[in-house]
């Protein structure tokens, strides 16, 4: 959209600061670790040192020992906190029912006890001191090793596939297919096919194939995992504050492990240290399982050590893949698989990426598997666009080789097949309003492409520069939604929902309800509530808050306006439909001198013998159509080839965000997950040795970006606007994170003529590219 | 273990605290003082969540023990704003969107105000240097960095 076309606004599409910032700067904000109740109890979680064992027994004695540990608790007691006394720890499904592990580990840092203890020194004394019996399984450690059909098994063959976590961030029209009956560690495989793709490769004058690898990496979230419950015995009210992306998840996650009323069931999502899809559910069945069994308040705060070896990471993934192009850049044939290490459970994004690596251009030709493959590596999780930096890796380096090869600008390259609305995903359904086009036409003209072949020149005599590009996107998250507001006595308007703020959406939802009550922003308030006070809300996960919930409160202050209306068409003898509001007066149009002001309204319809209803509006909507969002990204590196060190110098972010609620936080979106992006591109892996242990679980070796390893990101938002969403916004969280490791690597191939073939680009795996190494990559370094 | 009885000046306040004598001054101040604004997030010094002020310096308290900080000045988070005035770099991360998530802002906050201390007039690539042990996992740190200049900007003024 030109800005011409633009209607115009008051209060959206401004840079307003974020509502909870006095809070967050102060450090008066309320965290889930910062919640002590009285008699809390703490419990520290003993982890299984071993990737595949069976547990032959656990000594509690020496733990009991320690003064101030008050009990054990094992998978076996898990059912004294179930209501109908059945345990699903005992032969769990899926990760989530593992809550402990019962007679086999099947990850190292799977947990197989917690000690509760009266101070957290006590429980990590208990924890130490505990023993447990274990005798080593063999362990499946590698994705093309577990998926041979003679592989031993991670773990034994679960009765169903739970695809919960997977469903929670991106909705998907596929199914996986069912998994053989005979057990493997594939457990789930989905393809998608088009046209022939023998006749595709026979077409192509280029033809380009790697197997590109990916590791297993953290989200990253800088507050650990985190619950406090209380179960009060008389009463049998649970409340849990939770380190959580979706309270009403947790809250049915409980329900439905613990078999607990959700009218004695209240969760309280605090303010949220970050998620990036690691935030959900993890750690509150435990804890509300464990103060039904103390009857005791109980506070669980990860170590960092343990979200790392007990967490739910981002999977790391294989990926064999073949492209074919003709001389004039048409692309012909893309013939893929991806790989995904789910770890001991099922969780991996198969379908996902599957059907994103395949979907971004117009392939005539496909042929696309995605398998998730069960390890003995820690169970995975959804990060921001789970699985897409995976295949994004390849796809952009293959196009970007392709391109070089047949001496094409590889932009241009991309420009020429690029999806347009209503143009086929690999699944046959068709794209809704999307702005690819637009984005890769941003960063064509991105000065930082302009000038990629002159930054080379400068480079000192044992460096070399390149400049790298790479596209990717996000198909969006749907879930309902809803919301509720209610005029003020002073004339404001305050409203609640049940979404959690992670990225600054109560601010954008009062920027909305503000535009439409045409107040300034500082007379509306949103609240997030809690699961008993506020109406349902989608997990703020998968891109869709502002999508969803903001359009619910978008309809919300259409309603209350509406109800305004009706009120003073009655006080001031009008047609409702003659009315408007303005000042926080609803006028008759054209009469400005006949009108009723916000707080007169609020009068007559609360006051003692009132005569009017109070005015409450309301907002549910379920999105159907998907705002998928793309973006496009340049990187430009120096490379030392002495050491291999990549230094990024400049970067560019790109992104159709349809239309930006609030600019600054969108930018914000765009920043982060750029350098989420960068950390995957170049430093973020978890490094197993050959027998399957983390050699990395702590900060200092897990290194994330700081401020001094990447430089200022130059952000652009494309709109194009969305069918469905409010305003025409689309969700604008996942696709900023898809990019970056394709477009380092891009950069990195750019600058030293050779392709690194696992991300991330370590500097002993640029300098083996480079031929300065000899010999084979040790296990996971 | 026993208790041992000291004083802590927190932010201008002495407080009386009687405790293991092996807990760190996060752990004191957070859970003893219910002073929260300072956050573990590795506890092992690495991500600077922690991050306070001794005598003027900046500490990642998570090691540091709190019997240490016996007859010294420590600032935290909530020491910053005076009577309910923001320091002028609280008032930047606000107007400049440097702030997400919010968890890192303590202490970044206060390794921003350490840096300014010491170089009024930090370049861009000083400012990166000198929050270098504050991790961030959603800003970016565009924002921060942003902020950090437009506050040490105003300081030549």
């Amino acid at each position: 959209m030109t800005t011409a076309d633009r209607p115009s606004y008051r209060v959206i599409g401004t840079r307003a600061k974020r509502s909870e910032g006095p809070g967050k700067v102060t450090g008066t904000t309320v965290y889930t670790a910062d919640v002590q109740l009285p008699r809390m109890l703490h419990a520290k979680m003993v982890l299984s040192p071993h990737p595949h064992a069976r547990i032959a027994g656990i000594d509690q004695a020496p733990a009991l020992a320690v003064p101030g540990v008050t009990r054990v608790v094992t998978a076996a007691d898990l059912g004294e906190a179930i209501r109908d006394g059945s345990n699903p720890a005992l032969s769990p499904s899926n990760r989530g029912d593992a809550l402990i592990a019962h007679s086999e580990v099947v990850f190292a840092g799977q947990p197989v006890a917690v000690v509760l203890g009266e101070s957290l020194a006590a429980a990590e004394e208990g924890a130490a001191a505990l023993v447990v019996h274990y005798e080593p399984l063999p362990a499946v450690l590698d994705i093309e090793a577990a998926m041979q059909p003679d592989a031993p098994l991670a773990r034994r063959p679960a009765g169903e596939v739970d695809r919960s976590e997977e469903s929670a961030h991106v909705t998907i029209d596929v199914h996986a297919e069912e998994a053989g009956s005979r057990p493997t560690n594939i457990s789930s495989h989905v393809s998608f096919n088009r046209g022939d793709i023998a006749a595709g490769f026979a077409e192509s004058d280029v033809i380009y194939e790697h197997t590109w690898r990916s590791a297993t990496m953290h989200q990253g979230y800088i507050e650990p995992q985190a619950t406090v419950a209380e179960y009060q015995p008389a009463s049998g009210e649970l409340t849990v504050w939770t380190t959580t992306q979706g309270q009403f998840h947790e809250r049915d996650t409980i329900m439905k492990m613990l078999k607990w009323p959700e009218t004695k069931l209240r969760v309280i999502g605090p303010e949220l240290g970050g998620g990036f899809g690691g935030k959900m559910a993890q750690t509150s069945p435990l804890v509300s399982a464990l103060t039904v069994i103390a009857k005791r308040p109980v506070k669980l705060v990860y170590s960092r050590k343990d979200d790392l070896l007990a967490g739910r990471p981002a999977t790391g993934a294989l990926v064999k893949i073949k492209t074919g192009m003709k001389r004039d850049g048409s692309l012909m044939a893309l013939e893929a698989s991806v790989a995904y290490d789910a770890g001991a459970f099922p969780g991996a994004p198969a379908a996902t990426g599957a059907l994103l690596m395949s979907s971004f251009y117009r392939w005539p030709n496909l042929k696309v598997d995605g398998y998730e493959v069960l390890t003995n590596h820690v169970s995975a999780g959804a990060i921001r666009a789970p699985g897409v930096h995976n295949v994004m890796q390849a796809v952009e380096q293959n196009i970007d080789e392709m391109a070089r090869q047949a001496g094409l600008d590889a932009a241009e390259v991309r420009l020429q097949n690029a999806v347009r609305t209503g143009d086929p995903m690999s699944s046959g359904k068709a794209f809704p309003a999307i702005g690819l086009v637009e984005t890769i036409e941003r960063v064509k003209a991105h000065p930082l492409w302009e000038r990629r072949n002159e930054v080379k020149a400068g480079a000192p005599s044992t460096k070399r520069r390149g400049v790298g590009l790479a596209i990717g996107g996000w198909l969006g998250g749907l879930q309902p939604a809803a919301a509720e507001l209610f005029l003020n006595s002073d004339g404001t308007v305050n409203g609640v929902t049940g979404a959690l703020d992670i990225s600054g959406t109560n601010t954008s939802f009062a920027q909305i309800v503000a535009e439409e009550m045409n107040l300034p922003l500082e007379k509306v308030s949103i609240t997030t509530g809690d699961t008993r006070t506020a109406p349902f809300a989608g997990m703020s996960a998968g891109s869709k808050t502002l999508f969803t919930t903001g359009k619910a409160l978008r309809d919300a202050a259409i309603d209350l306006r509406q109800q305004m209306f009706e009120v003073a068409a009655e006080r001031l003898e009008a047609n409702p439909d003659d009315l408007e509001v303005e000042g926080g007066e609803v006028r008759v149009k054209g009469v400005p001198t006949r009108n009723i002001s916000y707080e007169r309204l609020a009068a007559i319809t609360t006051g003692f013998g009132a005569l009017y209803k109070p005015l409450v509006g309301r907002g549910t909507v379920t999105a159907r159509v998907q705002a998928p969002g793309f973006t496009a990204q340049i990187a430009e590196v120096e490379v030392d080839t002495e050491t291999g060190f990549v230094e990024v110098k400049h970067y560019a972010s790109v992104q159709d965000v349809g239309f930006a609620i609030n600019p600054m936080s969108v930018e914000g979106q765009l920043e982060g997950g750029s350098v989420q992006g960068m950390g995957i591109g170049l430093w973020e892996e978890y490094i197993y040795d050959d027998s399957g242990h983390l050699r990395n679980a702590g900060l200092l070796d897990y290194r994330m970006p700081t401020a001094a390893d990447v430089p200022d990101i130059d952000s652009t938002l494309v709109e194009v606007p969305s069918e469905d969403g409010p305003y025409g916004a689309r969700g604008v969280g996942e696709p900023s994170i898809t990019a970056g490791g394709a477009a380092i690597a891009n950069a990195i191939a750019d600058a030293i003529g050779a392709r690194v073939p696992m991300m991330p680009a370590t500097p002993e795996r640029v300098l083996r590219a480079m031929g300065k190494l000899g010999g084979a990559e040790a296990a996971g370094g | 273990m026993a208790k041992m009885a000291y004083t802590l000046h927190v932010n201008g306040d002495d407080y009386e605290v009687y405790a293991e004598p092996n807990l760190t001054l996060l752990e004191v101040v957070r859970d003893e003082l219910r002073l929260t604004g300072a956050k573990e997030g590795c506890g092992t010094g690495d991500c600077g969540a922690c991050t306070m002020h001794l005598d003027g310096e900046n500490v990642t308290s998570c090691l540091v023990l709190a019997a240490e900080a016996q007859g010294r000045d420590v600032l935290t988070i909530e020491g910053l704003a005076i009577d309910g005035k923001l320091h002028p770099l609280q008032q930047a991360f606000i107007d400049h969107g440097a702030l997400q998530c919010g968890f890192c802002i303590p202490g970044m906050i206060l390794s921003g105000v350490a840096l300014l201390e010491r170089n009024p007039h930090p370049t861009r690539d000083e400012i990166r240097q000198g929050i270098a042990g504050n991790l961030c996992r959603c800003t970016g740190y565009t924002k921060i960095v942003d902020a950090i200049e437009a506050v040490a900007v105003g300081v030549a003024h």
